[in-house]
């Protein structure tokens, strides 16, 4: 089955007049004989909120590693602002901004020192940093916890915080891992506000998830990547085709296995 | 239940094994110094055949390898990959399972036979007679157990002592007097048996009260078997047994309480203050000043310091103890404080685990790898260059030659550079993921990365002895030259050095680096370090 903006016409998808803010080009990444990354083409025009998505295993993290210069490639080019993450690292990590999915801080470091930190490492003037932070802080409901220490922290607080690192140098792209996942509703909410507003300023965000309900709330173009390809990508009402996202996407990357024969012992009525 | 458990542990260890270049390269040389162990301490304890005092000598080494298995999980060595006993908490196991099954796993590997074999020993040099020999092999079995017994229980309880996480910060600091007990096993004694000071005949008597501990009475359950007297022999080993089981009782106990409690959030830690120092230094600045506040605030940091004092004082304390006494060996001390402060923060992207991520994003330039490097070297310089010195000093006061502390300090300045350039370069050459071990601060190897572990602490100290040997020469040469050239040209000569062999370092790591940053960022992620 093949939805409209399947891979067969990739790339496809440029909105707007505005150039792409991120370019991807036969992105491949083997690890041992597993095939993590099998040569992916991505095109994400500037100002936009664009999703990734895809069952667990499907090669997300993995491109959004190499996308962000964490992660060596085994062929392929990535450019952001047309600048080569892999052949001019210092110029391209400088204008972008990256929550990992797992999200581990400097937990010794309090909220505010932890924001300043983030503004000093990307060349921030120290009290550039400090006002930054504070603003930071309080936008995204953390100014009360300011001065704890980031390992007291609950796991929504600490994606929100690493959410404020990566903005603090006011990055053209951000590129979030999973945002969403284990945070709860209000925090999820004003991370969900932030994302938002930062694209509509003209930034673009890449983000990758498999909540299909935020994509499709938030993201004004989305791409599908199931065993290391991307399998569809395009605007939200092209990928999903009239249909919920949550359906289009099943349809695609298909359940696993017709197997409930098999499991006849499962369930209260067999032992 | 535990032939199970023992398959499974087999299976981990083959798929160690299989998994990488660096798990086969750990696995042999782990393998290898099982080997060394069992051969080494078989003969040793068969050497004592014919002794007097061989039982003596018995229980004390029985006694040192229950402090062995006491504090090798928390040191630097893995010896006893056991399994992982929250994995199994889903599982519907009876406590009973679980421990059999547990202990059983503990019992398979190399190292544990290395003990095991090693321990046999006592049939030589102790045994004798078709009973003395069973109730030999039977003890040694006990023994061994009881080591693991005994290892699972204190590590589980110290896991389970404090679960907020100020109280996990302050049990971090009951590894210091562990480790303090065991520089002396491994430092001050060895020195002073080969003084002379110990020998065979200093054990007479040590039976008065060791023959009571659980290695004791196996030693003498052993003894008593030999001189054909069953019954003693066959009531050490049921006390033994006893205490293994007791142990083992209060290990599922604790072990069952610590899988089903949940750690609490301590709340209200704030700091004082918000701003962050080094303010106007850029990027080196703002390395040094995070590094600088983890120095403080983190039980890890500060439990490596205290270590670093207590190697320092350990290598020359033997030294400087009795009439016999070499107070130049303080020199030593500072040699060894210096590699230490290198050592304990070397492979920097596995100790910082994720968060070097974050630091990863503005890391592209040399220039930035520099200021990287050097922010970190300049805390550590700052903390540990007063903290060598201070102790070389104190060492010679003790030793009533006040002199030799002058003289040390140069030593510790020209060592300190050494260690801290050669610990930035095995930071990039030879990266590593680390792992912490429930219950201790101290970070290991994750598993498969002993040998990189041992290649990069012995590379920092071997290292660190050559670079600092003009310095050492110099300082021997000036010896009968007067105080004020020794203080006033050795000691700035010293600091001179030493700051060029750190920038050395420095510059080279951050040369080698730039292009190593994905690879520093997979062991940063690779390692479990929160």
């Amino acid at each position: 089955m093949e939805t409209p903006g399947a891979a067969s016409e990739l790339p496809r998808y440029q909105p707007g007049a505005g150039a792409s803010a991120v370019v991807v080009r036969g992105l491949r990444k083997t690890f041992g004989n597993k095939e993590a990354v099998a040569g992916i083409d991505l095109q994400i025009a500037a100002g936009s909120l664009a999703g990734l998505v895809g069952p667990n295993g499907a090669g997300k993290t993995t491109s959004l590693s190499m996308m962000t210069g964490l992660l060596r490639p085994d062929g392929g080019q990535v450019l952001i602002k047309g600048l080569d993450v892999w052949e001019n690292p210092p110029a391209a990590k400088a204008i972008i901004g990256v929550v990992p999915a797992d999200v581990r801080l400097f937990e010794r470091l309090s909220g505010e020192e932890l924001f300043e930190y983030a503004g000093r490492l990307r060349g921030l003037p120290a009290d550039e940093a400090r006002s930054r932070s504070a603003q930071l802080l309080d936008v995204l409901d953390l100014a009360g916890d300011a001065q704890r220490l980031v390992a007291d922290y609950s796991t929504g607080m600490r994606k929100k915080a690493a959410l404020g690192c990566a903005l603090i140098h006011n990055p053209s792209v951000l590129f979030l891992d999973e945002p969403l996942e284990g945070v709860d509703p209000v925090s999820a909410d004003v991370i969900r506000r932030l994302l938002t507003r930062f694209a509509a300023s003209g930034s673009t965000v890449l983000f990758s998830s498999h909540v299909m309900e935020l994509v499709e709330q938030v993201c004004d173009h989305v791409s599908i990547i199931d065993k290391g390809k991307i399998v569809a990508t395009g605007t939200i009402d092209e990928v999903r085709g009239g249909k919920t996202l949550q359906r289009a996407f099943i349809d695609l990357v298909g359940p696993r296995a017709t197997d409930e024969e098999v499991l006849s012992w499962l369930g209260s009525s067999s032992s | 239940m535990a032939r199970l458990f023992v398959q499974l542990k087999l299976r981990l260890l083959l798929n160690a094994l299989r998994s990488s270049r660096a798990a086969k390269i750990s696995f042999i040389i782990s393998t290898t110094f099982a080997v060394l162990l069992a051969v080494g301490t078989f003969l040793v304890l068969a050497s004592f055949r014919g002794k007097s005092t061989s039982v003596d000598l018995t229980a004390v080494i029985f006694t040192v390898f229950a402090f062995g298995w006491l504090i090798a999980p928390i040191m630097v060595f893995t010896v006893d990959s056991t399994l992982d006993p929250s994995t199994l908490a889903l599982y519907p196991l009876r406590t009973r399972q679980l421990a059999t099954g547990l202990l059983a796993a503990s019992f398979t590997g190399a190292w544990p036979a290395a003990n095991v074999i090693g321990l046999l020993g006592v049939t030589v040099g102790l045994a004798s007679g078709a009973l003395g020999v069973t109730v030999a092999v039977i003890a040694v079995i006990l023994q061994v157990l009881f080591c693991i017994a005994l290892s699972r229980f204190v590590t589980t309880s110290l896991a389970g002592l404090l679960r907020s996480r100020r109280g996990k910060d302050l049990a971090a600091f009951l590894i210091i007097p562990l480790v303090a007990l065991y520089e002396f096993f491994t430092q001050v004694v060895p020195k002073v048996a080969t003084e002379g000071k110990i020998t065979a005949a200093s054990f007479t008597g040590f039976d008065a009260w060791m023959r009571w501990l659980p290695p004791g009475l196996a030693a003498h359950a052993i003894q008593d078997a030999s001189d054909g007297r069953p019954g003693p022999a066959l009531a050490r080993l049921g006390a033994l047994a006893a205490v293994i089981a007791v142990l083992g009782w209060l290990w599922v106990r604790s072990l069952s309480r610590a899988l089903v409690t949940t750690d609490t959030t301590t709340q209200g830690a704030r700091v004082r203050s918000a701003k962050l120092p080094l303010s106007g230094f850029g990027l080196r600045g703002a390395v040094a000043a995070r590094f600088w506040l983890y120095q403080r605030r983190d039980p890890a940091s500060l439990v490596y310091w205290a270590l670093v004092a207590v190697i320092t004082a350990a290598v020359s304390a033997s030294s400087i103890i009795g009439q016999n006494h070499h107070p130049q060996v303080i020199l030593a001390s500072a040699i060894f404080g210096a590699a230490f402060v290198g050592i304990f923060h070397t492979n920097s992207a596995g100790l910082t685990g994720p968060p070097f991520l974050l630091e990863a994003t503005a890391l592209s330039r040399t220039r930035d790898l520099r200021a990287y490097f050097s922010g970190q070297n300049v805390v550590l310089c700052v903390i540990g260059a007063p903290l060598v010195v201070a102790i070389c000093f104190g060492l010679a006061a003790a030793a009533g030659r006040p002199g030799i502390g002058v003289e040390a300090a140069p030593v510790a300045l020209g060592g300190l550079g050494a260690a801290l350039g050669l610990s930035n370069l095995f930071t990039v050459g030879l990266p590593y993921p680390m792992a912490k071990r429930t219950g201790t601060p101290i970070l290991t190897a994750a598993q498969g990365y002993s040998g990189y572990r041992f290649g990069s602490i012995m590379g920092t100290l071997v290292g660190t002895g050559v670079l600092a040997a003009p310095v050492i020469v110099a300082v021997v040469l000036a010896l009968a030259g007067p105080l004020a050239i020794r203080l006033g040209v050795l000691l700035p000569c010293g600091a001179v050095y030493g700051f060029a062999l750190a920038l050395a370092g420095v510059r080279l790591a951050a040369a080698a680096a730039v292009g190593k940053i994905p690879e520093l960022c997979q062991v940063a992620l690779s390692s479990a370090v929160a």
